[in-house]
């Protein structure tokens, strides 16, 4: 019988992560991995001065 | 029961010294701006005190606040800090994960009392979709922790005000915890990261004195926030020389120079840094360098890293040299100078009447 879980949020990570699963007979038959936060920094450093963007990225 | 220990006796069963706690406690009132002496009342206070429940948000955020104070390498600090604190929640490091760690996160809400940290930005635009937590939303999440807690505490510069997620153009509509509640006491340890030491000192002075520390303007600690970067500066006397760092790894540069024409924000920023310091006091950024980028004033980033920052009223130029110091002088330069100093002086000692004026009145 098929089962599906939701593993959300996991921890010890840095990030926010979320682990859907479907099982069957106990064992994972499909999984899907989604990172839920998004802020957009590709976006923001368009058009920035080059000599800041080491600044911003290091902060992701 | 766990929680029903003192610290006092948290710190016996761990093997903490007294001795090592009394020194915390020191630092701690130094960190504060507080006397010395007040270092016993710290002590006495935290020896008694039940461990406060505290819910460590993450929303948009890159975990730095965290690692800030989870590295404090001051002996024990970090230690301390988790022996004072009952951390029910909090991602980076909690055991349970999912539905268990959910778990934890909404006990302590029914409970009440707790204190909030936030780490983060919470995206506000398309109905805040940009950060799930638990298939929830960072804004539906904020809104019920703060609800029912006894003070927020933001840590970081995008808890603060939104941070860099914020710059222009904001894609996901990034705001700061003070542009999102209200009605609840919210201190904003700004920085990018903030120094663990703020961080403790703030929960210290909120466990010893039942209040959050003096703010600003701006809901900053005062005792980190209250002094200007630039004043405090080892740096500061060659900036008063005149003598600068033209270009990376010039002679000035060698010879720890200003770094003000290299972008420096140290005039424009006010955080505790130059007395603090950095990696168990050892350095800061200008310390090392680089110029600071003034990452405890709200829209820092907005500010360009590597342009120097307008200061003019910083800088009498009676009593300062030039930044740009003028090699030679024409007469005609000389004279409208010597006619603005004689309009400025008329206008000062006309203030100055009125104002004696006044008295007499």
């Amino acid at each position: 019988m098929a089962q599906k879980i939701v593993i959300d949020p996991v921890t010890r990570i840095e990030g926010h992560l979320r682990i859907e699963a479907r099982i069957e007979d106990g064992r994972v038959a499909e999984a899907w991995a989604s990172g839920t936060m998004f802020r957009g920094l590709e976006i923001i450093l368009k058009g920035r001065d080059p000599r800041e963007a080491w600044l911003m990225a290091q902060r992701i | 029961m766990e929680r029903s220990m003192t610290l006092a006796e948290e710190l016996a069963v761990r093997g903490i010294s007294r001795r090592e706690f009394l020194k915390f406690c020191t630092i701690m009132a130094g960190v504060l701006a507080l006397p010395v002496d007040r270092a016993e009342k710290i002590a006495r206070a935290l020896e008694s005190v039940r461990r406060p429940p505290v819910v460590w948000m993450h929303f948009q955020e890159c975990t730095g606040c965290t690692e800030s104070l989870l590295r404090a390498n001051r002996p024990s600090v970090a230690e301390l800090v988790l022996d004072i604190l009952s951390l029910n929640y909090l991602e980076t490091i909690m055991a349970p994960a999912g539905h268990a760690a959910e778990k934890s996160l909404h006990d302590t809400i029914k409970e009440g009392g707790y204190i909030t940290i936030v780490e983060g930005s919470i995206p506000t635009a398309d109905d805040g979709i940009y950060c799930c937590i638990a298939g929830r939303t960072a804004l539906d999440i904020l809104k019920e922790v703060a609800a029912n807690t006894a003070a927020i505490i933001t840590v970081g510069a995008c808890a603060f005000y939104g941070g860099w997620p914020s710059t222009p153009p904001n894609p996901t509509g990034a705001k700061g915890v003070k542009d999102i509640i209200s009605g609840v006491p919210i201190v904003n340890l700004s920085g990018c990261p903030p120094n663990a030491d703020n961080i403790t000192a703030t929960v210290v002075h909120y466990l010893t004195f039942k209040e959050l520390p003096a703010l600003d303007d701006l809901g900053r600690p005062l005792f980190a926030h209250g002094r200007r970067i630039h004043d405090n500066c080892e740096r500061r006397g060659h900036f008063d020389a005149g003598e600068f760092v033209e270009a990376w790894g010039d002679e000035g540069h060698r010879k720890g120079w200003c770094l003000y024409k290299m972008g420096c924000k140290g005039p424009v920023a006010f955080m505790n840094c130059p007395s603090i310091r950095w990696n168990e006091g050892t350095s800061w950024p200008v310390g090392a360098g680089h110029g600071c980028i003034a990452c405890g004033a709200p829209n820092f980033w907005e500010m360009p890293a590597y342009e120097p920052v307008p200061i003019h009223v910083l800088t009498p130029p009676t009593t300062y040299p030039e930044v740009e110091p003028v090699k030679e002088m024409s007469p005609i330069t000389a004279g409208v100078i010597g006619a603005a100093v004689g309009v400025a002086a008329g206008v000062a000692g006309a203030v100055a009447v009125s104002q004696i004026a006044k008295k007499e009145e």
